[in-house]
């Protein structure tokens, strides 16, 4: 405790360039309230003219959004005493793309006739945050997490397990989004945001203990005959496999094809993080290809979402199946490259705007110019984590963040590109921006995590 | 200057993509000069690049000859699971007992909450929390005695 006092009062080391990164999101919070407040004043009927230094509007800014700012550096102030070595730029990245969420959430709600959502969305960060630093404080060390891997694929599997008997008591014929929740008193729970987590610790800990054996596969011996291909050992191979294969087909029963897309994406970058052989890659996009022609085949909803992608804008196709999407585009489109601004646009005759098609939103209201930036924070953010990768102490950490780096990517990649009609549209949540308890949640404990993982042995190593 | 309702959203619109621009680009400044830093300290942690060596004072029950040498790289692992670095075959050692690794211009040893303790010349480490060590000091793991030399 002696030494992170002296750490915290520690000029030279103290995390100024963190504090000095969360002013941008603060300032983005401020400008977005402002904007918020005048337009709604506006059209309550009053009038700004002549608006100069001296005649500013004068709008109520105080909205419990400015919280959003006291947690920010509240969490600055925390993270400086547990982990004052941690990467600086995590915190202040993963604040602004919160913030940008908590702002949408705030101008969609009252045109989507949920006034709240706003509000909704800022608990939400707010017990992210929370969970954040709890997980920073929980893994002190991570051996406990490496320890007990097959736990975390059991409580993986058995939430997903709970969510199918869920779904199926409801309707098996056609689960809807709503069904794939879990409800725990009130509260809703999506189970597959937990399951990535799971998933991404048991694969880090079972890879990092067999990553020799999978790296020297040996060719492939018929008789005294050796072939110049490579045979991956299937013995070890295993239980990666099962959780893949029950993971996948649970999702794959539940129609998140997302979801499942996510899962096979962290299979595979993490096989091949922890082998570094590219054979694993071209088998798994073997088994996709397989996989994804008997899906074609047997699924009538996932024919429906490949033939969107090239006949969205068809007369008969874009007032039905594709309403969505052709809006989403439209919504895109009348942005422009600077936006309409924020609360001036129509993003709300995009359906399931807050969710699915967040992207849109961003891009109609924040423009082409908005839109970039948020993928450049992205980008940022991904390049942080695989940097933490690293330089991580051993295999089993530098696998985990370089996991949550690909979760991160994966998921910014599928939904971008299905809002963009470039591949068939899943529902997967941008990360921190989509409205949405459990994702928010989780987004923050793997920002957590990273933190741990960035900072170097504790306790006088530093 | 005065500017219409319009002007000002405009004004505010443009602000808050700047606002957007202008942290990525202090993000991109604060990660180059956390390159800097690296490429300075890459010099003396690069990646199993040998740092030090245990020379193998008394091999208790481990099938070790006693005067022989181990490479120490950053980070090592020693205890008796097949995943160590160093794996020590004794009963006193633990599956996974200690770890030594490099940070800042030293090298650190790091009990892992192991069942018979590590010393550091015959002072018994506390659980998960790093010691510096200095070159000739003597580390014994269960019974396993080494001194690290340079």
């Amino acid at each position: 405790m002696q030494q992170a006092v002296k750490n915290v009062f520690d000029i030279r080391r103290y995390r100024w360039s963190e504090l000095f990164l969360l002013i941008m999101p603060s300032l983005f919070i401020l400008l977005g309230m402002l904007q918020l407040q005048l337009i709604s004043a506006h059209n309550n009927g009053k009038q700004f003219n002549q608006i100069n230094l001296h005649n500013l509007p004068a709008v109520d800014l105080y909205g419990p959004q400015l919280l959003l700012i006291v947690a920010l550096f509240a969490t600055h102030v925390a993270l400086s005493w547990l982990v004052p070595n941690a990467d600086r730029t995590l915190l202040p990245i993963a604040g602004m793309l919160a913030s940008i969420g908590v702002l949408e959430a705030t101008r969609l709600g009252p045109d989507l006739g949920i006034s709240n959502l706003g509000i909704k969305q800022l608990a939400w960060v707010l017990v992210g945050i929370g969970f954040c630093i709890a997980t920073v404080w929980a893994t002190r060390s991570t051996r406990w997490l490496r320890l007990y891997k097959y736990t975390w694929a059991l409580v993986g599997l058995v939430l997903v397990g709970i969510t199918v008997v869920h779904a199926h008591n409801i309707s098996f014929d056609s689960p809807t989004h709503d069904q794939l929740n879990l409800g725990i008193g009130g509260l809703v729970f999506q189970p597959s945001e937990l399951l990535k987590l799971c998933l991404v610790i048991f694969y880090a800990a079972y890879l990092a203990e067999n990553r020799e054996i999978l790296a020297d596969a040996a060719p492939l011996k018929i008789g005294n005959r050796t072939f110049p291909i490579r045979v991956p050992p299937l013995k070890h191979l295993g239980p990666l496999i099962i959780m893949l294969l029950v993971s996948l087909l649970m999702f794959v029963v539940l129609r998140e094809l997302g979801v499942a897309l996510l899962i096979f994406g962290i299979f595979v970058s993490m096989i091949y993080l922890a082998s570094g052989r590219m054979m694993y890659v071209w088998y798994s996009l073997g088994g996709f290809a397989v996989g994804a022609v008997i899906a074609y085949n047997l699924f009538s909803y996932v024919r429906d979402r490949v033939a969107i992608v090239s006949t969205a804008f068809d007369p008969g196709v874009a007032t039905n199946k594709g309403y969505q999407i052709v809006q989403g585009l439209i919504a895109l489109g009348s942005g422009g490259i600077l936006g309409e601004g924020l609360g001036l646009g129509h993003p709300y005759f995009v359906p399931a705007v807050q969710t699915d098609f967040v992207a849109a939103a961003v891009g109609e209201e924040f423009g082409m110019a908005g839109l970039f930036a948020v993928l450049g924070i992205f980008m940022l953010l991904i390049y942080r984590s695989f940097r933490i990768a690293i330089r991580a102490r051993d295999t089993f950490e530098q696998l985990l963040a370089g996991g949550i780096g690909s979760i991160f990517a994966i998921q910014t990649l599928v939904i971008l590109a299905g809002n963009l009609k470039l591949m068939p549209l899943t529902g997967i949540p941008l990360p921190f921006i989509t409205y949405g308890g459990s994702s928010v949640l989780i987004n923050f404990i793997m920002i957590g995590l990273l933190l741990r993982l960035s900072s170097p042995a504790e306790s006088g190593a530093e | 200057m005065s500017l219409t309702f319009e002007e000002f959203l405009l004004v505010l619109r443009v602000a808050s993509v700047a606002v957007l621009y202008l942290f990525i680009l202090q993000v991109v400044l604060v990660a180059r000069r956390d390159l800097r830093v690296a490429a300075v300290q890459s010099f003396s942690q690069a990646a199993n690049q040998v740092i030090g060596h245990l020379v193998v004072v008394d091999s208790g029950s481990a099938p070790l000859a006693p005067g022989s040498t181990l490479d120490i790289v950053s980070p090592t692992s020693i205890g008796r699971a097949p995943i160590n670095t160093i794996v020590l075959e004794s009963n006193l050692v633990s599956m996974e007992h200690a770890r030594l690794f490099f940070r800042n211009n030293s090298l650190w040893v790091e009990d892992l909450k192991s069942r018979n303790g590590t010393f550091l010349n015959d002072q018994q480490l506390p659980p998960e929390k790093p010691v510096a060590v200095r070159p000739r000091d003597i580390l014994r793991v269960g019974d396993v005695r080494f001194r690290i030399v340079p």
